[in-house]
């Protein structure tokens, strides 16, 4: 039993945690140098009378804000629709990730042995990354 | 005779493992040690966690890195804690005041600029590692039962750290904090039948005014907190009960 926990494994203490102990310090550091380097970003004081010119979200929501831009094309079905789609699917893209592994049942692991899940995978990402470069630069 | 020998060979390294030695040296403060230490029975209890082993990664970047986002995750939620703390002792939650205590913090605090940069950033640096935590996750597929449940807490926590961005970015009470926490409970109302209901109770009114700095507030340094580390400590529960899925 111990030969074999031996191949199987590190042991959590001493490697494992001197491991995080090292990421840990790497990562404080990385956080100081942006910090000092980049300062966060400190604009006017809020003013609701005017509004300005753009307004576009933290990078993380650009993605979604994209999409509530691309919605508005749907128009034609009638003015309900673009905002009620662009919410609504957005919510139904999170909950099927949310719920995924009671959709995705199977129990294979490799990623190539389920291919429909990994595509659709790779599409989410690749979408994912293209909508936030076009919301930045729309 | 043979396997007496050994056995006692291995007492003797156990005995002097590097823990053991680190144990001792906290056990002479006595908190730990002597009847304390025989009613709850602490030793055993950290012994058994810290004998636990890791799964072993073949390869450089899955051990040192893509096998790490939890953890580094984590370790930015700790920093997350420690300088939100800090500035929480420096900052005025009021519509009047909220701005100029931002400047104050950044200009004349001791280290004010450090942590709020360092809040800044870890914030941002965090939203990259859970999402590609959650990346990596899908595709060695380490959601799948046992580890159904795990994924649901990791999803959570995942759009608790969207919330706590999405709070706190109002916070400073700067133009485009206003106007992008404007723009963005504004399509809370697109939501069919309580749409309107919804926004009106996420503002504390028509519009994003001080009920809606207030509430903003208690989510991004009461509520939010409080359950994220209950998802935390489920997560962490059930990697502790599951192990790490083996590497593929």
């Amino acid at each position: 039993m111990g030969k074999d926990e031996e191949i199987k494994g590190e042991p959590f203490f001493p490697n494992h945690v001197l491991k995080e102990i090292i990421i840990f310090l790497f990562i404080l550091g990385l956080i100081i140098t942006l910090a000092t380097f980049i300062p966060a970003p400190m604009g006017s004081k809020a003013d609701p009378f005017s509004t300005p010119e753009h307004i576009k979200p933290e990078w993380y929501f650009l993605a979604g804000y994209q999409l509530l831009k691309l919605a508005e094309k749907l128009d034609f079905l009638g003015a309900w629709a673009p905002k009620l789609i662009g919410v609504l699917g957005q919510g139904f893209i999170v909950a099927i990730i949310f719920f995924l592994p009671f959709i995705d049942r199977g129990s294979e692991r490799y990623p190539h042995k389920r291919p429909i899940v990994t595509t659709l995978g790779i599409l989410g990402v690749v979408s994912f990354i293209i909508l936030t470069v076009w919301g930045h630069y729309s | 005779m043979h396997k007496e020998e050994k056995e006692l060979r291995k007492k003797d390294i156990e005995k002097r493992t590097l823990f053991r030695e680190l144990f001792d040296i906290f056990s002479l403060t006595g908190f730990l040690y002597g009847p304390l230490d025989e009613r709850l029975k602490f030793r055993d209890a950290l012994e058994k966690q810290l004998k636990k082993t890791t799964p072993h990664y073949r390869f450089f970047i899955e051990r040192n890195f893509l096998a790490c986002l939890g953890g580094i995750t984590f370790v930015l939620f700790l920093i997350q804690v420690a300088t939100g703390v800090l500035l929480l002792m420096y900052y005025r939650p009021t519509i009047a005041e909220a701005y100029n205590s931002i400047v104050e913090i950044t200009n004349n605090i001791h280290f004010g600029w450090l942590v709020r940069g360092m809040h800044h950033w870890a914030a941002n640096v965090m939203i990259i590692t859970v999402i590609l935590h959650m990346t990596r996750v899908f595709f060695v597929g380490a959601y799948k039962p046992p580890r159904d449940f795990n994924w649901l807490t990791g999803m959570t926590l995942l759009l608790l750290t969207f919330t706590f961005g999405f709070s706190g970015y109002l916070l400073p009470w700067s133009q485009i904090s206003y106007w992008a926490t404007t723009v963005g409970t504004d399509s809370i109302g697109a939501v069919p039948f309580i749409g309107e209901t919804l926004r009106y109770f996420v503002r504390g009114g028509p519009q994003v005014s001080q009920l809606a700095l207030t509430r903003f507030f208690a989510l991004h340094v009461v509520i939010l907190p409080g359950v994220a580390l209950f998802c935390l400590g489920l997560h962490f529960l059930m990697i502790r009960r599951q192990g790490i899925s083996e590497p593929l």
